[in-house]
């Protein structure tokens, strides 16, 4: 595996091994090969773009990495070691966090609820009834809320207790990403978070990714905005039509070539890695 | 020329300042903790005032006795209709099957000569198999659960008339069945049901709000904690009152309470209530954290073939025999189904409380009786319940569009 890695980002590349790793991931709707045996690793403490145009497959291939779709073909590694992930729950025991593009959220749950939607703490005792039906310790979802928002500044959020349905597209991006790192995790997948985002918030949430690769998570940050991409990755996936194209180094690339090797793939001969 | 169009800008923006006004307060109030009752709560009041008026009869004891135990058939399968409305589903056989329920009951306990808590056990059992049997087929074949209950409807309508054999009707004597809706309690302790309510109420009420103080949460206002406490105390103290002054508490009203405390307890404070509201707010969300959607549904159509069983036997119970028109012929499940959407729980999933299908259902309840009293025939009474019934959607409706444009 390490060799592998090797290859694919030349001698440059930190002696660090992968912390995930995705071999040969395939996943098919219907007609449409959404997937046609994709590879992707990100190690920890580094930031890993996922670049594409519209439809490349950048969100199906973290849907399936973070358990909400399962794969039809294709082996995950974390560590080295094979794991399988076939629910949200195994991605989320494994420390696999997720901010969703199109967020996830529901709207007629309050900010708390939905920020541990799926884990809820329930309360001491109670031992005698099955564990969904044990009273929620909401006390405790609130003040941890309130602190996962606060770790993000969004001061324009009030307070927890608001339906997310009466929140700004940009407050619950805010929300997403909180309830995301707000979790144990050593991998945190963010699926165009800055999209609803103005400026002073992407900076926020950059920075957000910036404390997180520093403690050592392993990021993925999927974008269509080259500026950002360039500003936080460490290295850029590039994807097409469901397929792998490239690893580039950031520092070693430019945005043209990124972008010719989303549209058109690598007719021109780059820096061949697929 | 000049001071006309200063009228007309004038009248148009107070045109459009209230009306946006309203249906903001309402979504507001619909969302806040004790904000959806008020609505209904309203119209309750408005109801019980009107006929108060026109026919006096209507606000004596004797007459609220009657109606909540008229109410109650209805608001126990609202109920349970409303677990299944929350996550976006409906139950279209609720009546039918209470109605198997309560003939199964009847023909265990006359024709068997089953022990009557036994057969009413039996009865809630296969109440809750009916129940998941439609849940399974909707939650893992895929079918809508309008077109599942549907069928299922004319099916257990079907299976009801069999049980039932020629006669068509079975008189229910047993006197524990009988007596669900015959006892009531002596003055002096419905006095002490009220205060141990009331000591509940502001027990829980308090203690929250102390811990919240303590944690250093956001604080509710003292007018909504305090308000909640005098509002609850005063309303079990004048039910009591009420019902004393004629012939005491009924079991079944301390029953009714009883269930329904409970399963607004399982709706709102469990992981379980939680996973029902996501799903009832976004299915697709709730998956991707892993809830199992078809799982939840399964749960929630067990759970209202339960309450509909509990229906049929409190129905079986209150009208001493079991036929096949109090049920299935009759209009049992579109009070029961319009109990619910009054009570402000919405169509589309997501939104509403079991308390409010109480309340939905002494709505209906009220009409129905206001206006036997003030001798209406059948066909307005038919088209009241319509009326009321489209202004209760239409407000859903109403407050739903708003949150889809603030989106
Ligand atoms: N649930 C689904 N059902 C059917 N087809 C799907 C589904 N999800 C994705 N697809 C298809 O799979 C392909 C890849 O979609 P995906 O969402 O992964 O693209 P993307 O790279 O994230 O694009 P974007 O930049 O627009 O977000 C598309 O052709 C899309 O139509
Ligand atoms: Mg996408």
């Amino acid at each position: 595996m390490a060799d592998r890695a090797d290859k694919a980002v030349g001698p440059s590349a930190p002696p660090t091994t992968p912390h995930l790793v995705c071999r040969g991931v395939k996943k098919r709707f219907g007609g449409v090969e959404a997937l046609r045996g994709v590879d992707f690793e990100v190690r920890r403490g580094e930031v890993m773009a996922l670049v594409g145009d519209n439809g490349a497959g950048k969100s199906t291939l973290m849907k399936a990495i973070a358990g909400a779709y399962l794969a039809d073909d294709g082996e995950f590694f974390l560590d080295g070691e094979p794991v399988t992930i076939t629910t949200p729950f195994d991605a989320a025991d494994l420390g696999i966090q997720i901010v969703y593009q199109d967020l996830a959220l529901c709207e007629n749950l309050d900010v708390a609820a939905n920020m541990y939607l799926g884990t809820e703490p329930v309360q001491e005792g109670w031992h005698f009834l099955p564990r969904i039906l044990r009273p929620l310790d909401d006390l405790l979802m609130e003040k941890k809320a309130l602190a996962a928002i606060d770790r993000l500044k969004v001061r324009t959020l009030q307070s927890v207790r608001g339906k997310v349905g009466g929140l700004s597209g940009g407050q619950r991006q805010a929300i997403a990403i909180a309830r995301a790192v707000g979790a144990d995790s050593t991998v945190v997948l963010l699926d165009e978070p800055t999209a609803a985002l103005g400026v002073a918030q992407t900076e926020q949430v950059l920075d957000v990714v910036r404390t997180l690769r520093d403690a050592g998570h392993a990021i993925v940050y999927i974008s269509h905005n080259m500026a950002d991409v360039f500003d936080i990755s460490d290295r850029i996936t590039v994807l097409r039509h469901g397929g792998n194209v490239a690893i580039y180094e950031t520092a070693e690339t430019t945005t043209d070539e990124i972008v010719v090797a989303m549209t058109r793939g690598l007719d021109k001969g780059a820096n061949n890695a697929a | 020329m000049q001071p006309d169009k200063a009228i007309k800008t004038e009248a148009m923006q107070i045109d459009k300042a209230p009306s946006m006004g309203f249906a903001d307060r309402l979504r507001v109030m619909r969302e806040s903790q004790f904000g959806a009752f008020v609505p209904v709560l309203l119209a309750l009041v408005a109801i019980w005032l009107y006929f108060g008026i026109t026919e006096p009869v209507f606000l004596s004891p004797r007459n609220f006795y009657n109606l909540f135990m008229q109410s109650a058939v209805v608001g126990t399968i609202a109920v349970g209709i409303t677990v299944v409305l929350l996550l976006g589903d409906i139950d279209l056989s609720a009546a039918a099957t209470a109605g198997v329920a309560a003939a199964l009951m009847a023909v265990l306990v006359t024709n068997v000569g089953l022990w009557g808590p036994v057969a009413c056990i039996i009865a809630i059992f296969v109440g809750i198999i009916m129940g998941t049997t439609q849940g399974l087929l909707i939650a893992y074949i895929g079918i809508p659960s309008f077109v599942v209950t549907l069928a299922g409807n004319l099916g257990f309508q079907g299976l009801m008339l069999k049980i039932l054999g020629i006669h068509g009707a079975i008189n229910m004597r047993d006197p524990f069945v009988r007596g669900i809706t015959t006892v009531t309690f002596p003055p002096f302790v419905g006095w002490i049901l009220a205060a141990v309510f009331v000591v509940g109420f502001m027990y829980v009420s308090l203690r929250r709000q102390a811990r919240r103080r303590a944690s250093g949460l956001e604080l509710d206002s003292s007018a909504s904690l305090y308000g909640g406490i005098i509002f609850f105390s005063l309303l079990a103290f004048a039910a009591v009152w009420t019902l004393n002054s004629y012939r005491g508490v009924p079991l079944l009203v301390v029953l009714l309470i009883g269930m329904t405390a409970l399963l607004s307890w399982v709706t709102t404070s469990t992981p379980f209530g939680r996973m029902l509201f996501a799903v009832g707010g976004n299915p697709e969300s709730a998956r991707r954290v892993g809830i199992s959607v078809q799982r939840m549904r399964v749960a929630a159509f067990g759970l209202v073939g339960m309450m509909a069983a509990i229906g049929g036997i409190v129905g079986a119970s209150r009208y001493a025999s079991v036929s096949f028109n109090a049920f299935a012929g009759g209009p049992l499940l579109l009070e029961a189904i319009g109990a619910a959407v009054i009570g402000g729980t919405s169509l589309f999933g997501g939104r509403g409380s079991v308390w409010n299908a109480i309340l939905g259902a002494l709505v209906i309840g009220s009409l129905g009786n206001g206006l036997d009293l003030s001798g209406a025939s059948a066909a307005d009474k038919l088209m009241f319940s319509g009326a009321i019934l489209l202004l209760a959607v239409a407000i859903d409706a109403l407050s739903r569009s708003k949150e889809g444009a603030s989106r």
